[in-house]
């Protein structure tokens, strides 16, 4: 099972390499918290699309073209209907404030498709990325690939989209996307197995009662106590 | 921790909190009435119910048996299904709800052409049963074969008075027209006439969020919605002066709702007062658009 963990590692590296990455846009990287946040969304709704939003600390001002930005924290958003605006003006409005207060930035959105077997951003992804482009010229688009969902979250299960002439374009997931996959991988495999998913809160979930709270403050601390 | 929180956990924590078998029986009947989709606690809640305390349960058994099954499908538990399932048909023999779960379990197995022999068998019997129809259109999107669906669709929705325009919209009409006090229909029917967009389409969308909340004024999303569209109509170049101005009104009526909501809530938690701000940070930037 090591040997084969290594041998996944090992080709993701060489893959890495091949990449040619355009300088137009720099890549995302996901923290743990992030990560595993995303994939407790999509298991506890395991027969609906989901969908959330990533935040990154805001930066005065770019330092140099090749750092990547961090995405630090994942917000769930909706499960099921993914396509009606109303609910989604106000989630992006307030999600946006919260942002202000902490000094964050939207920089990304996450989907998983209902059929297992369509990983592709969709118009509802793509229009919500536009949105999200007005702030922040990197916005990526993170699909999570929902036929390799495992509770030992062996490899990463994300394909990272880039806006390049006008297309959305995928481009390879290698290590380097993480801050630190080996972390990432442990968390969310942890948390899978715990079953924390039941408690994930997103804001369908708050909609349905004001006292749920789609920060996710007790996964956020059992994140940080399994770092 | 919530109570929410903790009763969400109770099948895990059963032999902790030694909870009796009626009230596994009450979580069940709860789960069902409102449609709750939580599989996993359902499997085991049910499956604990079925093995032990089955002679208690007396005709509430075959529901249970229905719910349960439904869940062990979600959960890949065939062997749970399937014994659900033989029950079922032993009590039921020519039931075509039995036959449609039947059909269900063997979706779960991607047996879909035997699936469909199911379906079709129930509709040369009863050809007026959506139920089944829905199903096959169903089997079709899992199969991806969405002209195929939308064709299959089209023939369903011959059967219901064709008046309007969108599928979406379709299907919450009709819905609405059989359940005319259901707040969540009158309330997504809206949702859907905000996203078609257009003037016309937002004023019907506050219309009906306004209705939603009257069926049921602690629907949040009516709420909100009554916010955005009446915000959305009240800053269009094309409204009179009266429009409007009345519009601002049910703008500020929904904000102060809200407002209240947000401080009910978060009364007592440190974690909702930002939530509190953000809500008032972001009807305020609004009503900057509005005037």
């Amino acid at each position: 099972m090591l040997l084969l963990k290594l041998c996944i590692l090992i080709e993701s590296r060489q893959l890495g390499v091949d990449i040619h990455f355009s300088p137009e846009t720099m890549p995302i990287q996901l923290t743990s918290q992030a990560y595993c946040k995303m994939l407790l969304h999509a298991a506890k709704y395991p027969n609906c699309a989901v969908n959330g939003l990533l935040v990154a600390e805001k930066t005065k001002d770019r330092k140099k073209d090749s750092e990547p930005v961090l995405c630090v924290d994942c917000l769930p958003l909706f499960h099921g209907t993914l396509a009606l605006a109303p609910m989604l003006e106000v989630a992006l409005t307030l999600i946006d404030t919260w942002c202000k207060e902490n000094n964050y930035i939207i920089a990304g959105y996450y989907q998983a498709n209902e059929r297992k077997k369509d990983s592709r951003p969709n118009q509802v992804a793509e229009k919500v990325a536009a949105r999200i482009s007005e702030n922040f010229s990197d916005a990526a688009i993170v699909m999570i690939d929902n036929s390799r969902l495992t509770m030992s979250c062996f490899e990463p299960i994300v394909i990272i989209y880039d806006h390049h002439e006008n297309k959305w374009k995928s481009r390879d997931v290698t290590l380097d996307s993480f801050e630190d996959w080996s972390e990432a991988q442990k968390i969310t495999s942890a948390l899978l197995e715990g079953r924390s998913y039941e408690n994930l809160i997103d804001f369908d979930n708050h909609l349905d009662d004001l006292r749920n709270d789609w920060t996710n403050p007790m996964i956020n601390k059992s994140v940080l106590d399994l770092c | 921790v919530s109570p929410a929180v903790i009763w969400e956990n109770m099948a895990s924590v059963s032999e902790m909190y030694d909870v009796g078998w009626e009230e596994m029986r009450d979580k069940l009947r709860k789960w069902r009435e409102d449609n709750r989709r939580n599989s996993e606690q359902i499997v085991d809640v049910g499956e604990e119910l079925i093995s032990e305390h089955a002679s208690k349960l007396g005709d509430d058994i075959w529901i249970i048996y229905e719910q349960v099954m439904i869940a062990a499908l979600d959960c890949s538990r065939d062997d749970l299904a399937l014994t659900c399932l033989q029950e079922l048909r032993k009590q039921f023999p020519d039931s075509h709800r039995v036959k449609r779960l039947a059909g269900m379990r063997l979706e779960a197995l991607e047996r879909y052409e035997e699936a469909n022999k199911h379906y079709d068998a129930i509709l040369q019997d009863d050809p007026t049963n959506t139920a089944a129809r829905k199903r096959k259109i169903a089997i079709l999107k899992a199969q991806g074969k969405s002209t195929e669906a939308i064709r299959e669709l089209n023939e369903y929705l011959d059967q219901l008075p064709l008046l309007f325009i969108s599928s979406a919209a379709f299907c919450l009409e009709e819905l609405m027209m059989t359940n005319p006090h259901n707040h969540l229909y009158c309330e997504q029917y809206a949702e859907v006439k905000y996203t078609q967009g257009g003037l016309e389409n937002m004023e019907l969308s506050r219309k009906y969020f306004a209705q939603a909340l009257r069926l049921n004024n602690r629907n949040m999303r009516a709420l909100f919605g009554l916010y955005m569209s009446a915000s959305h109509i009240a800053s269009s170049p094309k409204v009179s002066a009266k429009v409007k101005k009345d519009n601002i009104k049910y703008a500020a009526w929904a904000a102060t709702q809200i407002n209240r909501a947000y401080k009910l809530a978060g009364r007592g938690t440190k974690e909702t007062k930002y939530s509190v701000k953000a809500v008032e940070e972001m009807l305020e930037s609004m009503q900057i658009t509005m005037s």
